[in-house]
């Protein structure tokens, strides 16, 4: 497993719904969206709540079941995405109830897809150009 | 500090003498009261806005670009928005914002830190700041037509979205059709034919309460969409396809986005309804069919559907416009609708759909 094995949510501007037991994540600083799979949003539950990682390895889901290269790889995915954050001192808290069920229920793999058409690229410089299709001003990175 | 230094440090805003700064444009415009000329009495849904301004091009894009609230509306309150530049006795130039780093939601969370919203434009250093509680606005412009093109076509956007918001309701980025006083949530990023297929329903009996931008209003009964703004657009291919051209008594040249503006009473069959009782959110896309078909849709393609174009076109308010819109998304039955080639089509689709009590 990975240096760490409990995470947190990263920051406070990370914030989340679910759908129909679908994640929705959007992260308030930088406008990305991300949806979740439905084993990738129970996977994110788990963790986003304090669930340990290796708690997770050997869980079926759906027909499959969650490897532990397959669980790092989307753990490194969520890290990279500035979603998640080791939390080393935290203590593990148990498997939320109902969540085998769920995940035994699922039928897409481990995922989450970032949306980021809309996110703001003014980040580093001011220079900017209006984006026209949104009828907003989008501002871009100076190049 | 030196009031020479001051000035100076003002004139290159930053993070840190931004809500200073944002006091002060609204203490100056609210100040300079005897230099606007014009005000304009604006009645919108559960709202009466006062706009104090100088005669020109602003003026008249909120004479003309506002619907008028029908209805037995109830307005709670008015606000006060100064739309002021230095041609007015007292108003000093507008800042520029400095060297620094420019972040959207650390701009608007530090306004919201100080109990005000706000907005810049770099281009023409263009500011509009609101206090909620007072609920007073003001805009500051260089020139009196110192604003940028898209304003026009939703005047005082960013003001009605604060307004709104501090009071629960919300500005959506999405379009709307419906029939006997029942309708659909039009959701999607632009080119997904949201304008297009609002405009084909207007042409063939539909109501609508707006095509861009829609107040929503989610209550315990339900979720109504009033409209606030009467600019519909639609690029030069959509416009000979929906038969414009031919239609229409007069049209704008092409605005900013290379699309040909124009107002919703001239193509909408009847008086604008007042509000429509939304019952379902759809998002439309161009189907490659001949024949148009609503399909369920997951709320989570729903919301990202609706909400980040929402949220991105308003300043601030970021996490209320999230779960704003996600409670609006799991309250609603979500479809995809795919559209045929043929205007008649789809609205007889989307009538369809609305009077089968499909939602």
């Amino acid at each position: 497993m990975r240096a760490a094995d409990v995470y947190a949510v990263a920051n406070k501007d990370i914030v989340f719904e679910s759908f129909d037991g679908e994640a929705v994540v959007l992260d308030l600083a930088s406008g990305k969206y991300f949806g979740f799979s439905d084993a990738g949003s129970r996977i994110w539950q788990a963790l986003s709540s304090g669930v340990a990682a290796p708690a997770l390895v050997g869980l079926s889901a759906g027909t499959a079941t969650i490897g532990l290269a397959e669980l790092e790889s989307f753990i490194a995915q969520l890290i990279d995405f500035g979603l998640l954050a080791a939390a080393p001192d935290a203590p593990a808290q148990p498997l939320p109830g109902g969540l085998l069920a769920e995940l035994a229920a699922s039928r897409e793999p481990l995922k989450v897809d970032v949306h980021d058409d809309l996110a703001d690229l003014i980040m580093v410089d001011p220079i900017h150009e209006v984006e026209e299709p949104l009828g907003w001003p989008a501002v871009k990175q100076a190049l | 500090m030196r009031d020479g230094t001051r000035e100076q440090a003002m004139s290159h805003i930053t993070l840190e003498t931004l809500p200073d700064y944002a006091r002060q444009v609204l203490a100056m415009a609210e100040g300079a009261a005897a230099g606007y000329s014009v005000t304009r009495d604006v009645r919108l849904p559960r709202l009466d806005m006062a706009v104090h301004l100088t005669p020109g091009p602003f003026a008249d894009a909120i004479g003309r670009g506002l619907v008028p609230a029908g209805g037995d509306r109830q307005a709670s309150g008015q606000c006060r928005i100064f739309i002021a530049h230095p041609g007015i006795d007292g108003v000093a130039a507008p800042a520029k914002w400095g060297e620094a780093q420019f972040a959207p939601h650390a701009f608007a969370s530090r306004l919201a830190d100080a109990g005000l919203r706000g907005s810049y434009f770099h281009d023409l250093d263009f500011w509009q700041v609101y206090d909620p509680e007072r609920r007073v606005g003001a805009q500051l412009m260089r020139s009196a037509d110192g604003f940028p093109p898209w304003e026009p076509g939703a005047p005082l956007r960013a003001f009605l979205h604060w307004d709104y918001a501090a009071r629960g309701m919300r500005l959506a980025h999405a379009g709307t059709l419906g029939i006997g006083g029942k309708g659909i949530l039009l959701a999607g990023a632009g080119g997904a034919g949201k304008s297009g297929t609002v405009v084909a329903g207007l042409l063939n009996g539909l109501d609508s309460v707006g095509d861009d931008y829609v107040l929503i209003d989610r209550t315990d009964e339900g979720v109504r969409a009033y409209p606030l703004f009467s600019t519909l657009k639609q690029d030069p291919e959509g416009f000979e396809r929906l038969g414009l051209r031919q239609r229409l008594k007069s049209y704008g040249p092409l605005n900013w986005q290379g699309k040909h503006p124009f107002h919703i009473d001239d193509v909408a069959p009847r008086p604008l309804p007042a509000s429509l009782d939304i019952v379902a959110l759809v998002v439309p896309h161009i189907g490659g069919g001949g024949t148009s078909s609503v399909m369920p849709l997951s709320r989570k393609d729903a919301m990202i559907a609706l909400a980040p174009s929402g949220i991105a076109q308003m300043p601030g308010e970021r996490e209320g416009g999230f779960r704003f819109f996600s409670d609006l998304t799991r309250h609603l039955p979500c479809y995809r609708l795919a559209l045929g080639t043929r205007p008649e089509e789809i609205a007889a689709t989307v009538s369809g759909f609305l009077t089968r009590g499909s939602a």
